[in-house]
């Protein structure tokens, strides 16, 4: 997907607000500190219509980081079954997508034991462009799950959603 | 507050363009490395393996099994076999499919 | 006549309870027999009281020419006490459906519907008391039942204290109420209450007003005005369940109506300023009681309280009909008189509800303390949707009974700037400012009174085990359904009440109140307008539509049921949830200087040299200020009198001999004089 219609497909899925919430399942918080830059003047996240929530029940994607411990396995489904459909889980950084940390008794080391990830973005950390182009990346996930859902029909062109 | 209006003036928009227009900035970034299958041996291979902090590189047979994801950029495996190793420029890597992210490398002088 | 005829009906049916109840009431048929025909009693009553409403008043009777020590036997059926009556006959109607399952026969329960029959019976009396000697006589017997109702465990302590303060201040008001009947009765030398009313223009103002003073202390002692109203939560809880809803549910009221006697129908006071009286005193006792009500955990001390606020807002209205009249604004005059009678019905019927589903949680669970409960919503489903019922209407939330008399009481206030004096008009604002208060106060309150006890999850193991096998349900589930039928057939009730009030004032309200056939208007038609019944309709319909939009798209989306958001906590414990006294804790930082609760805070880690820490102990107690800075001091005061003429009683038989010797010359000496 282009940039414009990035936007295009945001602007026309969720009016211009798309919903992030963050969850945190053990990583060192650098993930987090690029995840917070986004939304500092220089890269400025809103202007593409994402925001950051913390409730669930209000989020449309679920931006996870860490090797998911053990320990936060309940919290970490319990955020994602609270989310209601459709909904999309993006796994950031190296922790989340099975580097660093082997699977032992204490992580799992990767987020796809235990939640079903949509979306991979790689680095140690991501940096903010390279969230800003996953979640463009989601959003086209996210279209796609809004397309299959029984009552909605289809009001833009069919196209796969990978990385461009 | 004068100050601060006038400043922002004179200093223009600051926001990135991207993802509308590539930014500026990206090419100072730190990026995972990419390999060039024609210097890569067996003995290479299993030295950058060796030296992967992060269990991105392990050597399968005649293949060097490289997993971009569990990549952290260290710089390691580059120290080790600079001629072998060079920075990729790309951090545009999010994909929908884990497996297009792991890249199997051919080594010299192997059978496919 | 005919009311009068069912108020005969009823009376001999609880007669015949009374016996019944002291016969056979220690068996299983007895008691049956018992409360039916106490319901049977009341049936009558209601229907009685109906009538009168309608009818209008029945000439003053003397059956048979009895007499009672002091007077004739004089009854009359009037319209005022038209809906005292019918709620009367209600409350013990839904008592006595409800009795049979809360109570084991015995003795002690034989003896407790005995005084229950005879307090009905003398409700009756007073309410149809055509004279001011079988009124007093009635009135007493109510006290006396009613003490002894209260007392149905006298072994304990707490029961002992209640029932106590209940005739200690029963017999204050006493008091009052006969100086005040007494100084009517001597000015225009007749005891029959019409006469009195008839020859009221006799009375000199300054004797009329400091008998209506008198009957509003002494009636406001039984209604419960604050401050005098110290016995409402001692002798609420600790009466059993339909005790307690007799007494909220309808003594209470006959202060009310002792009120409203005075205010309307005997000699009424000239001039504003005894109506800015009472109306202070209204709003005062309405705010007072809800703010204290925030404070309690144990549910019947917290209806007590609730009873204490709503007997406030009836006195207001009254107090604001006074002003109207005083001020020649008739129309508005006989509003507010219905909008306070309307409220009066609509309180005896919830607050009874409420008080007989405190009645089965305390049996289901065995505790009246909210922080103890929880849950009960799964448990004891029916109750549930009853007491829910019953919340909705205290609460005053529209489609409710609540919602309507609130409402008629708040557009009657509304139009004081009508008076045309701006001092009034401002006094009579800020009554309803204070209403306001109270009323939201009130939701607060409720949400509380309903949500932690009945909602989320069970905080101990009796609160748990809550089942609803052999609990009364018909009983409060009647009083429920009235509750609607009182909302959505406002109009009807209205025009009851709108003949009663032409009546009792004089004043023709029919196309000023209820021009068509379902709107209503408050008292004047470029005020407002309101039709209770579409309103109950709209929301019906308006809940119909996204139930609707539900189950046209729930065959293509699925739902999905998960658990509620809690914020990822592994295990949720019962006591994470909002406890009665955190709930209500804003409510008491505001009001902090109304409340001045004394807190103490220990810790383990104060003792120990080591600073080890360990369990603190919490412990906060609102000021009793009323006990603290009036009944103390007049208690002692009271002893420091009986103290100084103790000496008279000397036990000296000699003395005693003086003593007569005294009065026998002082006799001769005025006799010869």
């Amino acid at each position: 997907m282009t940039a414009e219609e990035l936007r295009a497909a945001i602007a026309r899925q969720f009016g211009r607000s798309l919903h992030i919430r963050t969850l945190d399942t053990g990583s060192c918080a650098v993930c987090e500190q690029e995840i917070r830059l986004l939304a500092a003047p220089h890269y400025d996240l809103h202007r593409l219509g994402f925001f950051f929530t913390p409730a669930p029940r209000h989020a449309d994607l679920l931006l996870v980081t860490g090797p998911m411990i053990r320990a936060f396995e309940v919290a970490a489904r319990k955020t994602y079954d609270a989310m209601p459909g459709p909904k999309v889980v993006v796994a950031t950084g190296a922790c989340a997508l099975g580097g660093v940390y082997p699977e032992d008794p204490f992580t799992h080391g990767t987020v796809d034991s235990v939640l079903p990830v949509d979306v991979w973005i790689p680095g140690c950390p991501p940096g903010p462009l390279a969230l800003l182009h996953g979640l463009g990346v989601a959003v086209g996930r996210l279209a796609e799950k809004v397309r299959d859902l029984p009552f909605t029909a289809p009001s833009y062109p069919e196209r796969d959603g990978g990385d461009s | 507050m004068t100050l601060w209006f006038v400043r922002g003036i004179r200093r223009g928009v600051v926001t990135t363009r991207y993802p509308a227009r590539p930014d500026e900035t990206a090419r100072y970034l730190p990026t995972p490395p990419a390999f060039r299958p024609g210097t890569l041996t067996r003995e290479i291979a299993d030295g950058l393996a060796a030296v992967c902090p992060g269990r991105a590189l392990r050597r399968d047979g005649g293949v060097l099994v490289y997993d971009v994801g569990a990549c952290t950029a260290c710089g390691r495996c580059a120290a080790e076999a600079p001629h072998a190793v060079t920075g990729s420029g790309e951090f545009e890597l999010a994909t929908t499919d884990r497996s297009v992210l792991i890249k199997r490398i051919p080594l010299r002088g192997e059978a496919l | 006549m005919t009311s009068l005829y069912f108020l005969y009906a009823a009376g001999a049916a609880w007669l015949a309870a009374m016996l019944t109840s002291l016969l056979a009431a220690r068996t299983v048929g007895g008691l049956r027999a018992c409360c039916a025909l106490s319901a049977l009693g009341g049936a009558a009553a209601a229907v009685g009281g109906g009538w009168s409403l309608l009818y209008g008043d029945t000439p003053v009777v003397s059956p048979g020419g009895a007499t009672l020590t002091g007077g004739p036997l004089q009854l009359q059926a009037t319209s005022l006490a038209g809906v005292f009556t019918a709620l009367l006959g209600v409350v013990a109607v839904a008592i006595a459906l409800y009795a049979p399952r809360y109570h084991q026969p015995s003795t002690g329960t034989s003896l407790y519907l005995a005084a229950c029959n005879l307090a009905l019976l003398a409700c009756l009396a007073v309410l149809a008391a055509g004279g001011m000697v079988t009124f007093l006589i009635a009135w007493e017997t109510m006290s006396l039942a009613c003490y002894l109702l209260i007392l149905r465990h006298p072994r304990s302590a707490p029961v002992a204290r209640g029932a106590f303060w209940f005739l200690a201040l029963s017999e204050a008001g006493f008091l009052l109420v006969v100086a005040a009947f007494v100084m009517l009765s001597s000015k225009t030398g007749a005891t029959s209450l019409a006469l009195i009313a008839a020859r009221a223009a006799s009375v000199p103002g300054g004797w009329r007003a400091a008998a209506y003073l008198l009957a509003l202390i002494g009636f406001g002692f039984k209604a419960g005005l604050v401050p005098l109203h110290v016995w409402l939560p001692e002798a609420h809880p600790v009466a059993p369940a339909d005790g307690s809803a007799f007494l909220s549910g309808v003594v209470v009221k006959m202060g009310v109506y002792g009120i409203a006697l005075f205010a309307f129908r005997l000699a009424p006071p000239d001039g504003a300023w005894p109506g800015l009286v009472t109306m202070g005193a209204g709003a005062v006792t309405a705010a007072i009681g809800i703010l204290y009500a925030m404070a309690e955990r144990d549910i019947k001390r917290f209806l007590a309280y609730s009873t204490i606020e709503n007997a406030g807002i009836i006195v207001t209205a009254f107090g604001a009909a006074m002003i109207f009249r005083a001020y020649d604004q008739r129309a508005l005059w006989a509003f507010l008189l219905i909008a306070g009678i309307y409220h009066v019905a609509n309180h005896g019927c919830y607050k009874t509800l409420l008080f007989l589903e405190a009645g089965v949680v305390e049996h289901a669970t065995g505790t009246r303390d909210m922080d103890r409960l929880g849950g009960l919503i799964h448990r004891l489903p029916r109750s549930a949707v009853i007491a829910f019922a019953g919340t909705l209407g205290i609460a005053a939330l529209p489609p409710l009974n609540g919602f309507v008399s609130e409402w008629l009481i708040f557009q009657g206030l509304f139009q004081g700037f009508r008076t045309g004096s701006h001092l009034t008009g401002i006094l009579i604002v800020l009554a309803a400012g204070t209403l306001g208060l109270t009323g939201g106060l009130a939701v607060y309150a409720f949400v509380r009174g309903f949500g932690i006890p009945y909602l989320g999850m069970p905080r101990t193991r009796s609160a748990a085990g809550a089942s609803e096998k052999e609990q009364p349900v018909l009983g409060p589930g009647l009083l429920a359904v009235l509750c609607v039928a009182l909302a959505v057939g406002a109009p009807v009730m209205l025009f009851a009440l709108a003949r009663a009030a032409h009546t009792i004032t004089g004043v023709t309200l029919g196309p000023l109140l209820l021009p068509g056939k379902l709107t209503v208007l408050p008292a004047h038609a470029d005020f407002a307008a309101f039709s209770p019944t579409y309103l109950a309709v709209f929301l019906v319909c308006a809940l119909a539509v996204p139930l609707l939009i539900y189950l046209a798209g729930r065959p293509r989306a699925r739902s999905v049921q998960v658990p509620v958001w809690d914020g990822g906590i592994v295990s949720f414990k019962p006591r994470m949830q909002y406890s009665a006294m955190t709930f209500s804790a804003p409510t008491r930082v505001t009001f902090d200087a109304l409340y001045r609760p004394s807190v103490s805070v220990t810790r383990p880690s104060d003792d120990d040299p080591a600073g080890r820490s360990g369990p603190v102990h919490y412990e906060a107690q609102v000021t009793p200020v009323f006990w603290r800075y009036l009944y103390r001091p007049a208690v002692r005061a009271l002893e420091w009198l009986a103290d100084l003429v103790r000496p008279v009683q000397s036990g000296d038989v000699n003395l005693y001999l003086l003593y007569v010797f005294a009065v026998i010359l002082l006799a001769y000496l005025l006799g010869a004089v």
